[in-house]
């Protein structure tokens, strides 16, 4: 008896194991593949039957590809974008959200109102006027210009509001009863106290800036392209060069998987805070 | 300046602190997401564009929408493209069970399974184009297994493009919306399943009857997050067909786009931008409708 339920258990974990290695040769073969790609130059990638796993290993693509492309020029572009736009969002969501969930005043409705409303609005509909609004700025081909518009999220405002309503009344009170200023009680008291929401918008906004590929072409000239904008560009120019756009895609591709594996062991609580409500 | 209320603490009143807070914030909404809605109406009725003088044309854009067979065209794929949403909540939330388990290496599978959401769509499209082609993997990988008798060239091919794109949008997004479910499926109590197991029910009953009502709330917010990417269907599209062969894999978003950075016709983009709104609007206040009437509210 003891002896069947072992066994039963022991095939039900073989099947789980071999669901979980099924989708993991689903979602993963994919960049594998790319891997295997980027490391054999000279191979022709529409051979048939393609070459799925290399037969031999050359950095040549990546040399190559770093050398023509001018990649270290694309890469300190998408750091400097992705840094304004993560710090700045950061800033801009967390201030709109704390009076929203800390404070009852007159308007708070109304503001509720328009940030829902934001998310109705399709987003192709703003491009035309918003790069007119950056024009009339004086923002074109400035990386202010790029990340201005997508600053404030509605989503991360919510997730934000939900994450200070988390936090006890207490605190905020002892901080007010020690003289400290709200801006003071907000940076040094709350702030911290919301690290899992601060992890998750950051690798969110991480994401969006780093991955953003249209908004840049349109204001952006070539050489202050991010990776993203500037892969599209290499796919387009040297569409026969499979190793090159190969190499290419997995440099820009190592970072954010980078970031993700140092963000993700707050992204659970952060996101169940936020559907929850 | 508000009245000074006690030495040390706040020069400003409650009131006035919070619209100091939010005041960056609401000025950023205002003119890059309000501005550009005020903005895009009145010139909806004008036939601005970067030639010729602009002048009010009336409704001349919405009748030409209308009789646009590429704009409707465009609407039609791009409602089509909606078909992805059951299939993204049911996979993922297939996903989001499997991996709700403290198993050995289950962190490794979880993170597996997410590299394509923080992955750049361009980066995704250029792979998955190559895999595509009609001398790709999958076509080799089909042919061999007997699933597929000859070669398709699945992006360039009118009648399989707009479901290769739509199979490319559901295998990026499947990770996201896995973590969301699996993050819901963490908050079931776990006393409330160990009790219906001793009451003797299946594991089938269990995943009906407890996890699956218990998922409700996330299941609304994954349904509406995926609908609207879904009805907002831009990079892909723009990346590996541009809306072609024709217009057969042509969405909304791509043609507002053509229109307004392509052939600079800014008047007559902004009437299709606002026709969209609508239709955007219709949906989510449907589903909004439709999740008021199921008794759940998760904001």
């Amino acid at each position: 008896m003891k002896n069947t339920n072992q066994l039963k258990k022991l095939i039900s974990k073989f099947f789980v194991y071999v669901l979980l290695i099924l989708f993991a040769i689903f979602m993963m073969g994919p960049f594998i593949w790319l891997i295997s790609v980027s490391l054999m130059p000279g191979k022709n990638i529409f051979a048939f039957p393609p070459a799925i796993f290399p037969t031999f290993i050359d950095f040549r693509n990546y040399l190559e590809v770093w050398e023509y492309m001018d990649f270290l020029k694309y890469i300190w572009n998408t750091v400097i974008i992705t840094f304004l736009g993560v710090t700045l969002s950061l800033l801009f969501s967390a201030l709109t959200a704390y009076p929203l969930a800390i404070f009852k005043f007159k308007g708070r409705n109304f503001v509720f109102l328009l940030l829902i409303s934001t998310m109705i609005i399709p987003a192709a509909a703003g491009l035309v006027v918003n790069y007119l609004t950056i024009n009339a700025m004086g923002l074109i081909n400035t990386f202010t210009g790029v990340v201005l518009p997508t600053l404030v999220s509605v989503f991360n405002v919510f997730l934000f509001r939900q994450a200070f309503m988390g936090i006890p009344t207490d605190i905020r009170d002892s901080g007010k009863m020690d003289g400290a200023s709200e801006i003071r009680i907000w940076g040094q008291l709350m702030m911290p106290m919301i690290k899992p929401a601060v992890a998750v918008v950051g690798l969110f906004e991480f994401m969006a800036n780093w991955n953003s590929f249209l908004w840049p072409i349109i204001v952006l000239n070539t050489e202050k392209y991010p990776l993203a904008s500037a892969l599209s560009f290499l796919n387009g120019q040297f569409s026969y060069n499979f190793g090159w756009i190969a190499a290419g895609t997995v440099i820009s591709v190592l970072p954010i998987i980078f970031v993700f594996l140092f963000t993700q062991k707050y992204y659970m609580e952060g996101i169940s805070g936020a559907v929850k409500g | 300046m508000g009245k000074i209320r006690t030495v040390g603490f706040s020069r400003f009143s409650e009131v006035q602190t919070a619209w100091l807070f939010m005041a960056p914030g609401l000025i950023l909404l205002a003119v890059f997401t309000f501005w550009p809605i005020i903005f895009s109406l009145p010139l909806a009725f004008t036939n601005y564009s970067v030639i010729g003088e602009t002048s009010f044309v009336g409704l001349e854009n919405f009748k030409r929408a209308f009789s646009d067979i590429d704009f409707i065209a465009s609407i039609k794929n791009s409602l089509l493209y909606m078909i992805i949403v059951p299939f993204i909540q049911i996979i993922s939330i297939l996903m989001a069970i499997l991996v709700n388990r403290k198993i050995a290496g289950i962190k490794f599978f979880r993170t597996a399974y997410y590299i394509p959401v923080v992955t750049s769509m361009v980066a995704v499209a250029i792979i998955w184009g190559w895999l595509m082609s009609s001398n790709g993997v999958l076509n080799y990988l089909l042919m061999s297994t007997g699933l597929l008798s000859e070669k398709i060239n699945w992006l360039s091919d009118k009648d399989t493009a707009l479901w290769a794109l739509m199979f490319i949008t559901l295998w990026k997004g499947l990770g996201y919306y896995m973590m969301i479910y699996l993050a819901g499926l963490q908050a079931v109590p776990n006393d409330c399943i160990e009790a219906a197991r001793i009451d003797g029910a299946s594991n089938f009953e269990v995943i009906t009857k407890i996890t699956i009502p218990l998922l409700k709330p996330y299941m609304f917010f994954c349904t509406l997050i995926s609908l609207m990417a879904a009805i907002r269907v831009f990079d892909e599209v723009f990346v590996l067909t541009s809306g072609g062969p024709g217009n057969a894999t042509l969405t909304s978003s791509v043609y507002i786009y053509q229109q307004g950075f392509e052939q600079f016709e800014f008047g007559y983009s902004s009437a299709l931008g606002l026709i969209v709104s609508f239709i955007i609007m219709f949906f989510s206040i449907f589903i909004f409708v439709f999740n008021r009437k199921g008794g759940v509210n998760p904001y």
